[in-house]
């Protein structure tokens, strides 16, 4: 009986169909395309002084993967794709700012095997209009997820990152 | 003329700095002599260069720029194979010190536990990605701070993750069970008071593992689900079974008896912030062909629902859950203890974050819990005083950082909880990273 249900367990395995990998919901690509349409601007650079880096570290609470973030802007708009570890792994946003404000955020890779709860619209929805207050926090409460609690702060951590960048990248 | 050599000047001291710039970004900003030598020489060799033009050698310079970034940028990502490795590994894990205060009645004859200072869990989680689909997570826990005394050293988890679509995934090895809320995340800074609730240590025997293999995903937006067979717990060894239910029935996949399997299953449903919904079921014969039991299954069926409520500062939680025992008078008669068909519990808490700046939370919390180990029971048992009991805890945690918690609480017992009591200060510190 064990290894009759035992087989059935690895029969499941093997037809769980084609593996499909980490789920990757959009393209860097596709998120800069959708936020921007057919006028996608120049891809910019923003480097980061001992002083941002420290700024940094305090919104992430770790030293930052690299000292420069690639980011795209126009007008007041701008577009940038992060990376956060949630509890072990790395999720990656997409987040657009306009005016010093979060207009949109989106999931576009996620690697944990739970929480991914986070990408869901009507979640991401509560970031929208958020700002920075001076203390680096959001300006406002985000609602958390049961079982989640990790993937949840990451996106917040994110969110205060974009919008940290946001005014550097307005200042340069 | 002089116009010509005053603007020659201003461009050498231009080219000269941007050279500095260059060098200091990709040597550090403690440059060496030799360091800034080579950078003089390059300002007066491309000074050279310049009769072409002043804006073709801004150009230039601005190329060099570029490809000098793009360089550093390469280099960040291939340094070596011990950064290639931690890329893929993560370390994670966390803790928790309590301080327990006994007080108030004890049962007759009984003298009052001494009050009790303890390093509940060390834990350190170690993960490793093979690729973008296979992964390999693990759990180890000290628990006590060392083996001696009650301590023990546990490998709570240890399993293979295929990740293989968002609608399923796979898992194999070493598990928690997905049961209520405490088993899988149990993290101190994820939950209010000291201790965890009794309700998920007496009725759902949390922390609790098995070995198997199961299948979890998303069946639609907001609806999760998980599945799949595990070794399952042996009737054996249910002792103390009015006072800890079927806690003592946990093998922890340690040369475990392996002549049952248990299947579970969990619904949860998350599709608004804030919010989860959920139930859990594990079933399995516990009997494990002990020749004691003459054939009996002993089939143990537990089950959960659970409800989380987050909205603002309020947070809500309450879960209620309930176990039956097949063969239990027969359980009883092999081994002589005093299991119960059916037993439950139930709980609800409210939390209400009063102080929020920054990192620091401040979340008061009260929460009531209700149980019953003996709430039927054969007849060859005689009911224990304390199967049946009830607590008000009111306590608070405090923030200071999302992932450090100071927790304090004081819980009254409806009836004395052994010798412990029936009236508890505890004091708790934890952490997770």
């Amino acid at each position: 009986m064990l290894k009759y249900k035992l087989g059935i367990i690895l029969i499941l395995l093997l037809i769980t169909g084609v593996v499909n990998a980490i789920e990757n919901y959009l393209s860097t690509d596709q998120f800069v395309a959708e936020t921007f349409g057919a006028n996608v601007p120049k891809m910019q650079t923003l480097w980061l002084n001992k002083e941002d880096l420290k700024q940094v570290d305090k919104i992430l609470g770790h030293a930052p993967a690299q000292f420069r973030q690639r980011y795209w802007k126009s007008a007041d708009t701008t577009a940038w794709v992060l990376e956060e570890i949630g509890k072990e792994e790395l999720i990656t946003a997409g987040f657009v700012l306009k005016a010093g404000k979060i207009l949109q955020v989106r999931i576009l890779t996620y690697r944990e095997s739970r929480g991914w709860e986070v990408r869901y619209p009507v979640f991401l929805k509560q970031y929208q209009g958020l700002a920075l207050q001076s203390d680096t926090y959001l300006n406002r409460n985000i609602d958390g997820i049961s079982g989640a609690t990790l993937s949840v702060k990451a996106v917040s951590r994110m969110a205060r990152l974009a919008l940290y960048y946001d005014q550097l990248s307005t200042k340069n | 003329m002089f116009l010509i050599v005053i603007r020659m000047i201003i461009i050498y001291i231009y080219i000269l700095m941007r050279t500095i710039i260059i060098c200091k970004i990709f040597w550090g900003y403690s440059m060496r002599k030799s360091i800034l030598g080579l950078a003089i020489t390059a300002a007066l060799f491309s000074g050279g260069a310049m009769a072409a033009s002043i804006e073709d050698k801004i150009d230039m310079l601005q190329d060099e720029i570029d490809q000098l970034k793009a360089q550093a940028a390469h280099a960040e990502k291939n340094s070596g194979g011990l950064k290639s490795f931690s890329a893929n590994s993560t370390l994670g894990g966390y803790g928790e010190l309590h301080y327990n205060n006994f007080s108030g009645d004890v049962p007759a004859g009984q003298k009052r536990a001494k009050d009790e200072i303890d390093f509940h869990r060390f834990v350190l989680f170690f993960g490793h990605r093979f690729n973008d689909w296979i992964s390999f997570k693990s759990e180890l826990e000290l628990e006590h701070s060392n083996t001696e005394n009650e301590g023990q050293v546990e490998l709570e988890q240890a399993y293979l993750d295929f990740n293989f679509s968002e609608k399923m995934n796979a898992k194999a090895g070493v598990f928690l069970i997905p049961i209520g809320f405490l088993n899988e995340t149990h993290e101190p800074p994820t939950f209010f008071g000291v201790e965890r609730n009794t309700i998920e240590t007496r009725i759902l025997p949390s922390t609790w593992w098995e070995a198997g293999a199961s299948l979890y995903g998303e069946l639609a937006p907001g609806w999760k689900y998980q599945t799949g067979l595990t070794s399952s717990l042996a009737a054996a060894n249910f002792e103390n079974f009015a006072t800890k239910g079927i806690r003592e029935g946990r093998r922890n996949v340690s040369e475990a008896p392996a002549e049952n399997i248990a299947l579970h299953g969990r619904l949860d449903y998350s599709g608004m912030p804030g919010l989860t919904v959920g139930a859990s079921v594990i079933t399995g014969k516990t009997g494990q062909d002990d020749d004691l039991l003459d054939g009996a299954d002993a089939r143990l069926t537990l089950w959960d629902m659970h409800a989380r409520y987050n909205v603002d500062k309020l947070d809500l939680r309450a879960l209620y859950a309930q176990g039956h025992l097949s063969d239990a008078q027969q359980v009883n008669d092999a081994f002589g203890y005093e299991t119960a068909n059916r037993f439950y519990g139930w709980y609800m808490e409210a939390a209400y974050h009063v102080w929020k700046n920054g990192d620091h939370d401040l979340a008061p919390f009260i929460r009531y819990e209700k149980w019953d180990t003996q709430a039927d029971i054969p007849n060859n048992v005689v009911r224990s005083e304390e199967s049946e009991n009830n607590i008000w805890t009111v306590g608070a945690n405090y923030w200071p950082h999302p992932q450090v918690v100071l927790k304090v609480d004081y819980q009254k017992y409806d009836k004395p909880d052994g010798d412990k009591g029936d009236k508890r200060f505890n004091l708790g510190l934890g952490y997770m990273f």
